[in-house]
């Protein structure tokens, strides 16, 4: 992926849904069809500030038999390193934005025989395109949703509307959790499932799953990573023959695409291993913030994700 | 013609005790009651209490004398419920009927013959149960079933590089190309642009 092949929509309608959360509409301004898609799937949003430049991943929630436009839900993060700011301050009904062509790291298993799909907060996005696809009725499945109060839940209406019973609800203030024991200890052979949330959300239920002998395979899930902060650090492009800046508040990736050289991605957020580049020199630590490298490949110190990792010392040089 | 070096002809390996699994289905023919045995064992030594959820359905090979002890050595081991059939079509009928009631959690175990192993993954297929969810251990014959892409018919217990087709009697040539669907290897007619004309036919598959 690179900017090249981005494709110019405009916002044609801003919805607030639930006290953090907007949904948007993005109709392409070339008029047309917008990509297929698959269930699941997420674009890269190019946010053009006059300072800087944000790409973030939001998953596409509309159905995926509807191409006159794409839908996004953004939740506006509290510590925010100013990509979901923008959008929910800045973007208006009639503003252009660049997006990148969807990819899906997210997608049912098409042989499943039964799907379970957990929900919590925003993570709700990608069920809603991928519940299109259940819709016929012939693989069962059930979602669970975890909100933190009635007005916090984003999408219930619609959900409500065509899944009806099908949706089981949780409210944080009403003191319901999602009872992972019951859910996952009894489901019958070939279930897969699904989970899109907080980070302790996802650790929970692959946890419970691996308790209850789910084998990997059977476990899905999607966690977009926001780059969190760290110190600022030097890096040396050894191709490009380029040192880079690497502030505080802006990821490695976004750094070295600021100082002209391109590294492929896809997601963005620490899941897709898209990024992945070899390091070459390091005087210091890595600091490893993705979810695709491996415990024993993230202390050999061989290879960062760029997009959401970080390094901490004197030096360190990346095959780029 | 490409018959070797294909990607899709299966690869086993020895049995090995999954812990991670809450459930454990076994199933053997013949001389594959060795391997399930040596498995059960390595249970036993370092996850005893999963032999209360394991089970073995087995075929014994009457060809081969003291291969019918398996059964009860399975038992004598701890397994908790151990079933002996006469024949594969009752054995599989049962496996299939076990999986439509199994839960999440549940390995599966196949030692025995390939044909055998590739009934057993057709069903586990249906299931969808995924490589990480079976262990498949090789042992006996290799005699091969041909699926005739011709006329569809399925030659069993093939031995010879080139077979008659039990279907429409065409020669086949037997080739690496598996169907993990049709538990067969591919059989294309061998002598189509030359009729009468064939490589010579020899024991491959003992």
């Amino acid at each position: 992926m690179n900017d090249a092949q981005t494709i110019t929509v405009q916002v044609v309608g801003i919805e607030q849904v639930t006290p953090l959360i907007k949904h948007f509409k993005l109709a392409p301004v070339a008029g047309g069809s917008l990509p297929v898609f698959s269930g699941g799937s997420h674009i890269i949003v190019v946010m053009q500030r006059t300072d800087r430049v944000h790409k973030n991943p939001y998953s596409l929630l509309s159905s995926p038999s509807q191409l006159d436009a794409y839908e996004i839900g953004v939740r506006r993060m509290e510590e925010s390193r100013g990509g979901s700011h923008f959008m929910h301050d800045a973007v208006k009904v009639g503003s252009r934005l660049e997006i990148a062509h969807p990819v899906n790291l997210f997608a049912l298993d098409k042989i499943a025989r039964k799907h379970v799909l957990i929900a919590g907060g925003i993570g709700i996005t990608p069920f809603l395109a991928q519940l299109e696809d259940l819709h016929d009725g012939s693989v069962p499945y059930e979602l669970h949703y975890s909100v933190r109060s009635a007005e916090h839940a984003a999408f219930l209406e619609r959900l409500r509307r065509r899944e009806g019973d099908k949706i089981h609800m949780y409210y944080d203030d009403a003191g319901l959790t999602i009872p992972y024991q019951e859910l996952l200890a009894a489901q019958p052979l070939g279930t897969h499932v699904y989970v899109c949330g907080p980070a302790g959300m996802i650790k929970h239920v692959i946890g419970t799953a691996q308790t209850w002998g789910w084998p990997d395979s059977h476990i899905h899930w999607e966690q977009f990573s926001a780059p969190p902060v760290g110190d600022a650090f030097e890096v040396f492009l050894a191709r490009s023959k380029v040192s880079v800046h690497v502030p505080p508040d802006q990821s490695l990736l976004e750094s070295i695409e600021a100082a002209g050289v391109e590294v492929p991605y896809l997601c963005r957020g620490g899941v897709c291993g898209f990024c992945h580049t070899k390091v070459l020199e390091l005087d210091g630590e890595l600091v490893h913030n993705d979810h695709f490298l491996s415990e024993a490949e993230k202390a050999k110190g061989k290879s960062i994700m760029p997009c959401v990792s970080r390094a901490q010392g004197k030096r360190l040089v990346l095959d780029l | 013609m490409l018959v070797t070096g294909i990607k899709s002809k299966p690869v086993y390996a020895p049995l090995q005790v999954d812990t991670r699994g809450r459930y454990h289905l076994m199933l053997g023919m013949g001389v594959g009651g060795a391997p399930l045995l040596r498995v059960i064992t390595d249970m036993r030594a370092i996850a005893a209490q999963s032999l209360l959820s394991t089970r073995v359905l087995f075929l014994p090979d009457s060809a081969a004398t003291g291969v019918a002890a398996h059964a009860v050595q399975f038992e004598t081991a701890g397994v908790a419920d151990v079933q002996a059939f006469s024949g594969t079509p009752q054995l599989l009928d049962r496996f299939r009927t076990l999986l439509s009631q199994s839960l999440m959690g549940t390995r599966l175990y196949v030692a025995g013959p390939e044909s055998f192993i590739g009934l057993a993954m057709k069903i586990a297929l249906e299931f969808n149960l995924n490589k990480d969810e079976i262990r498949a251990e090789e042992c006996g014959t290799l005699a091969r079933r041909v699926y005739c892409i011709h006329c569809r018919a399925t030659t069993e217990n093939v031995r010879t590089n080139i077979v008659r087709c039990v279907g429409c009697d065409r020669w086949l040539l037997v080739r690496d190309h598996y169907s993990r669907r049709l538990a067969a290897y591919m059989g294309v007619m061998a002598d189509a642009e030359a009729p009468g004309e064939l490589p010579p036919i020899k024991e491959v598959f003992l």
